[in-house]
């Protein structure tokens, strides 16, 4: 029998092999049939484009597979779009009506959340095995109602333990064919993030603090001058972007420095009997891709949107390594079932980011 | 990945296989034949599949393509051009009018600017042409409730009492009772008057029916034609529900953008914002000429000089300072010919 052997132990890396080129005319045309079928299309747009992105992406040989039928997805739409419309109209002609929905939105959220991770993991597959999720409303409204509630009462000293138990909950629920993943990070490693996060942040408060004086009094002099012909002058203008030109860096930075390094400890410690991932994600190349997409998706009108994609996909998937004792051929399926795509796609609708 | 001719003019491609039991991979040989028939072939297995019966996916860009085995096993071939080669001589084209067309420069082209065209036309027509539809539909106490509570803000925020005099207040406010009378059955709309103090010369129209007139801009007028042809013109954005039209507008427009960008960038809510707020801009430009019409109308209608109208705007505009107005004014290259429609 000829199989693929590696020899063990080793470092398998994922690689990634999408070009932007080849995205944007299936993007396109994606955008262009869902426009011109009044969105019905989405559906398979939605397919074809996380196909693309499965299928792109390589370890060991083998490439992933989304196998989610539009159809489901379809139906979870239409149904996603039918509970907002009655949300909608019910709340501008009962306005009292809103805590209702809220109180039932809460309350759905954990159904939501475990449908959703359900879906996606059983519809993708690696070597014609399928992932899975295995969890229950319970254990997933400790998480996302049990311990938001613990982030208010702490005015929000215990968000890093949500950080925590949130990839927790999405690693340790997770399974290729019978096989579970383990998550072996702690509270702590949590809170370092934030404790970094907020420190740099005082730091650079601190900076503009001081450097923010150098320009106040030209602005203030520029305010009083009388009989102003322009409204608008220079050191005003300047004042008045000085939200976008040093808030939004700096929250940017921040921002990417939590996103990057919660990615990298979520995976670093994401393990199953003789594997471990590994990702070095750098806050530095991170920001200069979400910063350089951003400037270009805008001037773009959004028709950079394949290109950035593709740029953020290839980092990521280019830092991310598995480190195996054996080779991967020891997995064994499990019982393959179908999940309805409600849940994924209401919780799309309704803006949830169910990723890392 | 080879790929041969065999001597029966068959195609013979090379594949990892899958057999959906455990995670291994082998490689293997597919042999295509004439007659419809497919052998596979391993180191340790042989088996013969009816073409047919094949589950050959579809194909997207050059990844490569999974072929599943009516035992639930599975083929990882990536040689695209032999499979789909394969595939027309088979007469078999299920879904590969999708790679057909994402490989068509010219229909891809086409996509560009349908997108770009239809987008525009979306945010310049479609959205305003349903906002307004709607809210045709709706019942103007939807209106009130969009605007519950917003003078109490700005009352805390923004504006202290009058200082004008109760009887230049009862003589506009008699003034304003008989624009209404000319108005449909059934507008309970208010004016009051406050100091506006930061915005200076201004008037606003408040969603829940109400008009707010400052102190300021009492005292730049030279007489109360001009005010009247400036209640006009808030009243005009009462009549035309210009608050809710925006309200639908601009959520409609977030919602357009956010469906499209998805997660490039690590704010995405920016992203979003930044465009809304120029397409909101365009959109508030259009409800202004909206509201002149409805002004100038008004004006000429009741043998009142649209001159008033002009003078006005002029006037709070060359000295109006600090005023949003005059900010709104100068910005806008507009404001000239909006003025100058009112100059006979």
């Amino acid at each position: 029998m000829e199989t693929t052997m590696n020899p063990s132990p080793q470092t398998l890396p994922f690689k990634f092999h999408g070009k932007s080129g080849e995205y944007f005319r299936i993007w396109i045309v994606n955008v262009v049939l869902s426009i011109l079928t009044l969105g019905i299309y989405s559906a398979w747009a939605k397919v074809r484009n996380k196909r693309y992105f499965y299928s792109n992406t390589e370890l060991d040989g083998s490439t992933f597979e989304y196998l989610a039928n539009p159809i489901a997805i379809l139906k979870g739409r239409l149904l996603a779009l039918g509970v907002f419309a009655v949300y909608s109209v019910t709340v501008w002609f009962i306005p009292l009506s809103e805590p209702v929905f809220v109180l039932a939105f809460i309350a759905g959220l954990p159904w939501l959340i475990v449908r959703a991770m359900t879906f996606n993991a059983r519809n993708s597959a690696f070597r014609n095995i399928r992932f899975d999720f295995k969890s229950n409303y319970l254990e997933a409204a400790k998480v996302f109602i049990g311990i938001p509630l613990l982030v208010m009462l702490t005015l929000g000293l215990a968000y890093p333990y949500f950080a925590y138990r949130y990839r927790d909950f999405l690693i340790n629920n997770s399974g290729f064919g019978t096989t579970g993943f383990d998550f072996d990070a702690q509270t702590k490693h949590f809170y370092l993030i934030y404790l970094k996060a907020f420190s740099a942040l005082l730091l650079l408060g601190l900076l503009v603090a001081v450097a923010l004086p150098a320009l106040i009094p030209e602005v203030q002099s520029a305010g009083q001058l009388p009989n102003q012909e322009l409204p608008v002058q220079g050191p005003q203008l300047v004042l008045m972007m000085l939200p976008f030109l040093v808030i939004f860096p700096v929250y940017m930075l921040i921002g990417t420095y939590i996103h990057t390094a919660t990615l990298n400890t979520a995976f670093n410690h994401a393990y199953t009997t003789g594997q471990r991932f590994s990702s070095n994600l750098k806050v530095g190349k991170m920001f200069w891709i979400y910063l350089s997409n951003f400037v270009a998706v805008l001037l773009s009108l959004g028709l950079l949107i394949p290109w950035a994609k593709i740029r953020i996909a290839r980092y990521r998937l280019e830092n991310l390594a598995l480190h195996t004792e054996d080779d991967l051929d020891g997995v064994i399926a499990g019982e393959q079932q179908r999940v309805k795509a409600t849940g994924e796609e209401l919780a799309e609708v309704l803006d949830i980011d169910l990723g890392f | 990945m080879g790929q041969t001719s065999t001597p029966e003019g068959g195609t013979d491609v090379s594949a990892r296989y899958y057999d959906g039991r455990t995670s291994g991979a082998t490689a293997v040989r597919l042999s295509f034949g004439r007659c419809g028939l497919v052998t596979l072939t391993g180191a340790a297995q042989s088996a013969t599949y009816k073409l047919e019966e094949l589950d050959i996916s579809t194909r997207i860009g050059n990844t490569p393509r999974l072929i599943g085995l009516p035992d639930g096993g599975k083929c990882e071939v990536s040689d695209n051009d032999a499979i789909d080669r394969l595939l027309r001589k088979q007469a078999i084209n299920r879904g590969g009018w999708l790679h057909a067309l994402e490989s068509h420069y010219l229909f891809v082209m086409l996509a560009i600017v349908v997108t770009l065209v239809s987008t525009t036309m979306t945010f310049k027509y479609g959205l305003p042409w349903l906002a307004e539809r709607s809210a045709r539909a709706l019942p103007q106490s939807v209106d009130r409730s969009l605007g519950k509570g917003t003078l109490d803000i700005l009352d805390r925020s923004l504006f202290s009492p009058t200082t004008l005099e109760p009887a230049i207040q009862a003589r506009l406010s008699r003034r304003f009772a008989e624009m209404i009378t000319t108005l449909p059955a059934g507008r309970d709309y208010r004016l009051l008057f406050r100091a506006g103090n930061r915005i200076g010369a201004n008037a606003l129209a408040l969603p829940s029916g109400t008009i707010v007139m400052t102190d300021e801009l009492v005292m730049a007028s030279e007489n109360d034609d001009e005010l009247v042809a400036i209640l006009a013109h808030e009243i005009g954005h009462l009549e035309h529900r210009h608050s809710i039209r925006m309200a639908m507008q601009s959520s409609a427009v977030a919602l357009v953008i956010a469906a499209f960008s998805g997660d490039v960038v690590a704010s995405s809510s920016l992203l979003v914002a930044l465009p809304t707020v120029l397409i909101h801009s365009s959109y508030s430009q259009e409800f202004e000429s909206e509201a002149d019409d409805f002004a100038w109308h008004y004006l000429v209608d009741n043998s009142i000089p649209t001159g008033s109208f002009a003078s006005i705007l002029t006037r709070i505009g060359a000295d109006g300072g600090d005023s949003v107005v005059s900010r709104y004014l100068s910005s806008h290259p507009g404001t000239q010919a909006r003025i100058q429609r009112f100059i006979k």
